[in-house]
């Protein structure tokens, strides 16, 4: 097994010093290192040095008025825990009740998700659909991305070196839904993936779907066929028939690709049903 | 590479370590350092619940923490003594539904029911209980039993 060097910062700008003072691929941040810790046993990364992000200030929960800001290193267990999270982001939290069990989910954080960026993360949907935008400080300052644009592909982010994830920002309470399909309900990895939102500030759904190629997304013309608020059952079948033919599914030994098309539109439907009738929509 | 002693609360007892390889994993220095092997390796990827501890009393995958990570932390296995009550609550629980078969999941089980009695109190709703013990795999399906050494500690009263 590689063994590395495990180094402490206090701040933010050491962290990013210490991440910096070696090449891209020798130093590695931890903060749960649910993902990272297997990827060093599988050989995937063998970092010299692995920083360790646990004393950094970003286990943080901030509220202003509807929005939010999730530290990045909060753990996943304490973002599912608290109460006005269910109520004004209920798609993100049955998102995080989705991820692993409930003691990953005591390390495992949202920082960590979006950067190991899995085609079949169950976070990245939902960010999606909330129009998160992702803070990152590094050498040449602090930068906001949006998550559409931050995540590329698996183990792909638009990260540059010396950055860090220090928080993720969601701009808007929504009434919102995540539903998903698996082989096993606890501690297995979706086949699809389906979140969608309503934006009351723009009048607007959003869907987002994963399980598809090369990394989640949003699927603007489905949402667009949701209309401005409650949709009639006509548009909604319709926006489940463009999710199912639109969206980049492919066959992998997780499910076929006409198993995922039939799937998507199941859980669109019903995903679009939750967040209309989970309180708080919009007149 | 080793950082400064490490200081934990094990089952109760203070313990040092030193020179505890920084890329150490806390379920190999539970068993192979301390002697804890109760705790035991299944997956080494967090997909079976084989390695579950408490850390600061909430339930953690030994295999994918790095004990230097949790330096300072109060750690619980399944080892612990009478002075943790809930765990003990739950081993007598398995004992009295005959809650195992061949034994190498219930050290998980255990440690994963206590975590969520200890954070969600013994009012914790059925369904809760069941759901959180998503993570532990058993391998002989005595999975009817567990459920059942559930139920006699929600009838139990606190």
């Amino acid at each position: 097994m590689n063994s590395f060097e495990l180094v402490v910062p206090e701040t933010a700008e050491e962290a990013v010093a210490a991440l910096q003072a070696l090449a891209p691929g020798e130093a590695a941040p931890i903060a749960g290192g649910t993902d990272l810790l297997i990827d060093v046993d599988e050989g995937r990364v063998a970092p010299r040095r692995v920083i360790s992000l646990r004393r950094l200030p970003w286990k943080t929960l901030d509220w202003n008025a509807g929005a939010l800001t999730v530290g990045s290193t909060l753990p996943l267990r304490s973002l599912e825990e608290d109460p006005q999270v269910r109520v004004s982001y209920p798609g993100l939290y049955q998102a995080v009740r989705a991820v692993g069990s409930v003691a990953l989910r005591h390390r495992a954080t949202l920082g960590g998700n979006l950067v190991r960026s899995a085609p079949a993360s169950d976070l990245v949907p939902v960010l999606l659909s909330l129009d998160a935008e992702v803070d990152l400080v590094g050498p040449s300052g602090d930068r906001r991305v949006p998550v559409d644009r931050f995540v590329q592909a698996s183990r792909r982010t638009d990260l540059r070196p010396g950055e860090l994830v220090r928080s993720v920002y969601l701009p808007e309470a929504r009434p919102s839904a995540f539903l998903w399909q698996r082989v096993r309900p606890s501690n297995d990895i979706s086949q699809v993936a389906v979140a969608v939102a309503f934006s009351p500030a723009q009048r607007r759904w959003k869907v987002a779907v994963g399980g598809v190629t090369p990394r989640p997304t949003l699927l603007p013309e489905a949402s667009d066929v949701l209309g401005s608020g409650r949709p009639t059952s006509s548009e909604v079948r319709r926006a489940s028939e463009i999710a199912a033919s639109r969206a980049a599914f492919v066959t992998d030994r997780r499910a076929s690709e006409e198993y995922r098309r039939h799937l998507v539109a199941t859980l669109l439907e019903r995903a679009v049903g939750s967040a209309v009738n989970g309180g708080r929509f919009p007149a | 590479m080793t950082s400064p002693p490490l200081r934990f609360q094990v089952n109760g007892h203070p313990q040092h370590l030193a020179n505890v390889p920084d890329s150490e994993r806390l379920l190999d220095t539970l068993r192979w350092r301390l002697g804890l092997k109760g705790t035991k390796e299944g997956c080494r990827t967090g997909d079976c619940g084989a390695c579950t501890v408490l850390v600061d009393d909430r339930t953690t995958l030994s295999c994918l923490t790095l004990t230097h990570e949790v330096d300072g932390a109060k750690l619980t296995t399944i080892e612990t003594g009478p002075e943790d009550l809930v765990v003990t609550r739950v081993r007598a629980a398995f004992d009295r539904a005959g809650a195992l078969q061949c034994g190498y999941c219930t050290p998980g089980f255990v440690m994963a029911l206590a975590g969520l009695l200890k954070e969600r109190g013994t009012a914790a709703a059925r369904e809760e209980l069941l759901d959180g013990l998503g993570g532990n795999l058993c391998r002989c399906t005595g999975y009817a039993a567990i459920v059942r050494a559930v139920d006699e500690l929600r009838t139990e009263g606190p």
